[in-house]
């Protein structure tokens, strides 16, 4: 007997039936259907259709079962209907021939003590049923769903072997007394058939095993002897046989043991659990790490629905129990996470189950429950630490990027969005952010990202946003060039908005160079002063000594002699003056330099460094072309690199109003005729007329309506210390040129020192305007 | 002849120690010349002296130190200041702690004369 792919469905008795499952007497509408009012009889329809049960029962009484099932469905104008049987144990009965919707699942079957087969057979009486899956859940299971299940018990010799039945799955057709009438009568007929079938069989059973045993007797009455050898040989063959399968299963079963342990730990480590559910037993089976996972011992508690249940979170149970139950009813697979309640913990799990018929075609499920709590606080704490670094950057005003430059990809933080007040949901590209950048800067950055393209670098810059509603914003942005495994470009930066840093910053350069002004017209009243005291202490001497002389040759009578030594005295005063005057002289013209192998390169990089913020500032474009052959020089490097910073800073003085054309700024160094070093400053500026030429050096000569006009004095001053020469000269286009060019070989050391010879103050007091200047 | 009213010169400068005295005598004065205000004070010329031609800025004790000193020791010897710096701010402050002028070298005969003759007239 087969009770395969049906309805039988233990497992779910204890786990569906809820506590308040419909009772016996509210799912029967026997008496409604005694009072209802009966059909005309059919008696050509039902005629026929014994008639065809008679000749079935004679051509082929094997199938009498289905043809019956086949007439009732007929006569009876049903959806579905059919025989179940009591199996041989009297604990279930088994459908044994099913016809119309139900068909498919013929070989089913019910318990015996909890179903509709049941309650007649207890009662001996005909029902009718109303939706009995109210009562009998596993027959929710059974689709179509039966609207009326009408049930008249089935006897054989008297003794109830079962039920015949028919069901309407639609509420349209009502079964009647008719109905119920026609039902008895072919229960009546059915029962004469399956005893005759009955019969026939045994009696074919009875006969063949006659046959068989005459045969058999025959052929062990002849060849007795032959048979003893043979059974011999047989039974060794089968002792063998036996061995060989014993090793065999032993082998089998020490290889299951090893893939079980496997399984045992793979599912301990990956936190697997796994589970299986038959639905014809109901048994259900856990792996070790699932009742792990679930908090039991593992072989103490037996595994159970209501168990499993029962771990459920309980704001998650009732989900958790409708997605399995729809699943299981629709033969579906299903997914779900949820929470475990263990004992002072809480687990996330996600569950998966699948529906799958076994080898021998019962169905089953077969699930896994990962424990994944570990996965969800991680994710949790990805979910914190992203919240954490979007409130830094918010705070310290820095978003970060990634640029991929192939393809031009820009993925930006929120906190970038915010700086550059980009639409958040639309993807970012390069013109959305160079619509963001100041005009005069777009120069820079479009060089800036040429440069970028070219080859991985690091790279700094501050560029100017023009915000929509005409605002401006200094940012820092710094970006780290890498190449991944396949060589592509990638830049990953971060940009701070330092507006309020460099506006604070430009105030405070404001008033450094506020005070500086004033520190260098300071010092040069002190350098000035200091001039005056020597010249005027000659020039007193010589005006009293005129003023004596004039007197003694005045007087009655004139004292000559007197006057006489009074008018050397002014013409020797009249000397100590101008001695001042030539002292002060040397002290600027003949200085000698303290001398040192300097590497003009190196001292012009050095100044450039010095000079980046600036250069930024004004936005100029700054090209070096430093020679690679430069020799070294000879001479103070600290005095060298004041004048390449003077001219450097002329230079962007000179173009600090040119906006119609790049700041081109170009610092060279080569080579010059004679063995010496030339070093020139190339500006785009303002130039200067033919005119001017020459008096750009002189001092407190000045083409800026803010300068001192000591900077090219002085500067021509140090480089003729050092033996060399200063000149400018106008560009073809724009702007002007200042070259300085000196000897790459040590001097003779001409021009010494002379200061010894003039005051201590006043050598200091012009030391430090030099130095100030 | 009266007796011809002394004037002492502190100069640290030689070309005036020269010349100076001379123009003085000149002017009718009787002059001593010393190269620092230490020398004078350390002269017996204090209680003659009519009045002070008095350098600003010397070696050691400067000119207003020296005024200081003679204040201490009650000597009130009218002061004309010779400078050869040319400051504006310090001229009110000197005229103020007492100086009767202060003249920036180089000065004229009459400017002296002028400084002279106020200075004789307080006394």
């Amino acid at each position: 007997m087969t009770e395969s792919p049906g309805i039988q469905n233990g497992i779910r008795l204890e786990t569906v039936i809820p506590n308040g499952a419909a009772s016996l007497e509210s799912i029967l509408r026997t008496e409604e259907l005694l009072g209802r009012r009966s059909r005309l009889p059919d008696h050509e329809k039902e005629n026929s259709a014994l008639a065809a049960l008679v000749g079935a029962l004679a051509d082929s009484p094997r199938t009498i079962l289905q043809t019956l099932s086949d007439k009732v469905l007929d006569v009876l104008e049903a959806d579905s209907a059919g025989l179940s049987l009591l199996t041989k144990d009297n604990k279930r009965f088994y459908w044994a021939a099913i016809a119309g919707a139900w068909q498919p699942h013929a070989g089913g079957g019910t318990p015996r003590d909890f179903g509709p087969c049941g309650d007649v057979l207890d009662r001996n009486v005909p029902m009718l049923f109303t939706h009995w899956e109210r009562r009998y859940p596993y027959l929710g299971a059974a689709l179509p769903l039966a609207e009326e299940g009408l049930l008249v018990p089935f006897l054989v010799k008297g003794r109830s072997v079962g039920t015949i039945w028919a069901i309407a799955h639609n509420g349209q057709r009502k079964f009647d007394r008719e109905d119920l009438r026609l039902l008895e009568s072919m229960g009546r007929f059915a029962s004469a058939a399956y005893q005759t079938v009955e019969s026939i069989e045994d009696l074919k059973v009875e006969i063949a095993a006659r046959e068989k045993a005459e045969s058999e007797l025959r052929e062990l009455a002849g060849s007795l002897e032959a048979q003893v050898t043979a059974r011999t040989e047989d039974l060794e063959q089968r002792n063998r046989q036996l061995a060989d399968a014993r090793a065999l299963l032993a082998e089998e079963k020490l290889q299951l043991e090893r893939s079980e342990a496997f399984l045992a730990r793979a599912q301990g480590l990956s936190r697997t659990g796994s589970w299986h559910l038959s639905l014809r037993t109901g048994t259900i089976a856990w792996s070790r790490e699932l009742a792990t996972i679930l908090g039991f011992e593992s072989e103490s508690e037996s595994a159970s629905d209501p168990l499993f249940l029962q771990r459920i979170h309980p704001e998650d149970r009732f989900r958790v129990d409708q997605i399995r139950s729809a699943a299981i009813t629709e033969r579906k697979d299903y997914d779900v996470e949820y929470r475990l309640c263990l004992p002072g913990v809480i687990k996330h799990v996600h569950a998966v189950g699948n529906y799958s018929a076994s080898d021998s075609g019962d169905p089953e499920y077969i699930g896994a429950v990962m424990d994944i709590t570990e996965r969800k606080r991680a994710e949790e704490d990805l979910r914190r630490s992203e919240a954490f670094l979007a409130q830094a950057q918010r705070l310290s005003r820095t978003g970060s990027f990634s640029w991929r430059v192939a393809t031009d990809e820009i993925a930006c933080s929120a906190e970038l969005h915010r700086i550059f007040a980009l639409d958040t949901p639309a993807p970012v590209t390069l013109e959305a952010i160079r619509a963001r950048i100041h005009p005069e800067d777009m120069h820079l950055i479009d060089a800036m990202i040429l440069h970028a393209r070219a080859d991985a670098r690091d790279f700094e810059y501050e560029p100017t946003l023009q915000m929509p509603d005409g605002s401006i914003k200094y940012l820092h942005l710094i970006a780290h060039g890498v190449r991944d495994h396949d060589g592509r470009l990638e830049y990953i930066g971060s940009v701070q908005d330092v507006t309020q840093r460099r506006l604070s910053e430009d105030a405070l350069a404001k008033a450094r160079t506020d005070l500086a002004h004033v520190s260098r017209v300071s010092s040069l009243g002190v350098l000035t002063a200091s001039i005056a005291h020597e010249v005027n202490q000659p020039l007193s001497g010589i005006v009293t000594n005129a003023s004596t002389c004039l007197r003694m040759l005045g007087a009655d009578p004139p004292n000559v002699e007197g006057a006489r030594e009074t008018a050397r005295r002014t013409i020797r005063d009249g000397n100590r003056a101008s001695e001042v005057i030539s002292r002060l002289r040397s002290l600027f013209a003949n200085k000698g330099a303290a001398t040192e192998s300097v590497d003009l390169n190196e001292a012009t990089r050095e100044v450039i460094a010095l000079s980046s913020s600036r250069l930024q500032r004004d936005r100029a474009i700054l090209r070096t072309e430093l020679a690679d052959d430069l020799p070294p020089v000879s001479g103070d490097r600290v005095q060298l690199q004041q004048v390449i910073l003077n001219l450097l800073q002329n230079a962007l003085d000179a173009m600090s109003t040119v906006d119609d054309r790049p700041r081109q700024l170009v610092v060279r160094t080569e080579r010059d005729e004679g063995d010496r070093v030339r070093l020139t400053v190339q500006d785009a500026g303002v130039g200067f007329g033919p005119q001017v030429g020459e008096r750009l050096f002189e001092a407190f000569y000045t083409t800026k309506s803010d300068g001192m006009g000591i900077g090219l004095s002085v500067s021509r001053a140090i480089i003729e210390r050092h033996r060399g020469r200063l000149w400018a000269a106008p560009n073809d286009g724009p702007g002007a040129a200042v070259a300085f060019s000196i000897p790459c070989v040590a001097g003779d050391g001409a021009g010494r020192n002379r200061e010894g010879i003039i005051s201590a103050p006043v050598l200091a007091d012009a030391e430090r305007v030099m130095r100030s200047l | 002849m009266a007796l011809r009213s002394l004037v002492s010169i502190v100069d640290d400068d030689e070309s005036v120690r020269e010349s100076l005295p001379d123009l003085l005598t000149e002017l009718g004065f009787a002059v001593e010349a010393f190269a620092s205000a230490e020398a004078f004070l350390a002269s017996d010329c204090i209680g003659r002296t009519s009045c002070l031609l008095l350098d600003i800025a010397m070696p050691g004790m400067k000119g207003p130190d020296l005024q200081r000193e003679l204040t201490l020791r009650r000597q009130a010897i009218p002061i004309v200041y010779i400078t050869a710096c040319r400051g504006d701010a310090v001229r009110p402050q000197l005229l103020e702690n007492g100086a009767v002028q202060c003249l920036f070298k180089p000065f004229s005969d009459t400017a002296l004369r002028e400084a002279l003759d106020s200075a004789l007239n307080v006394n």
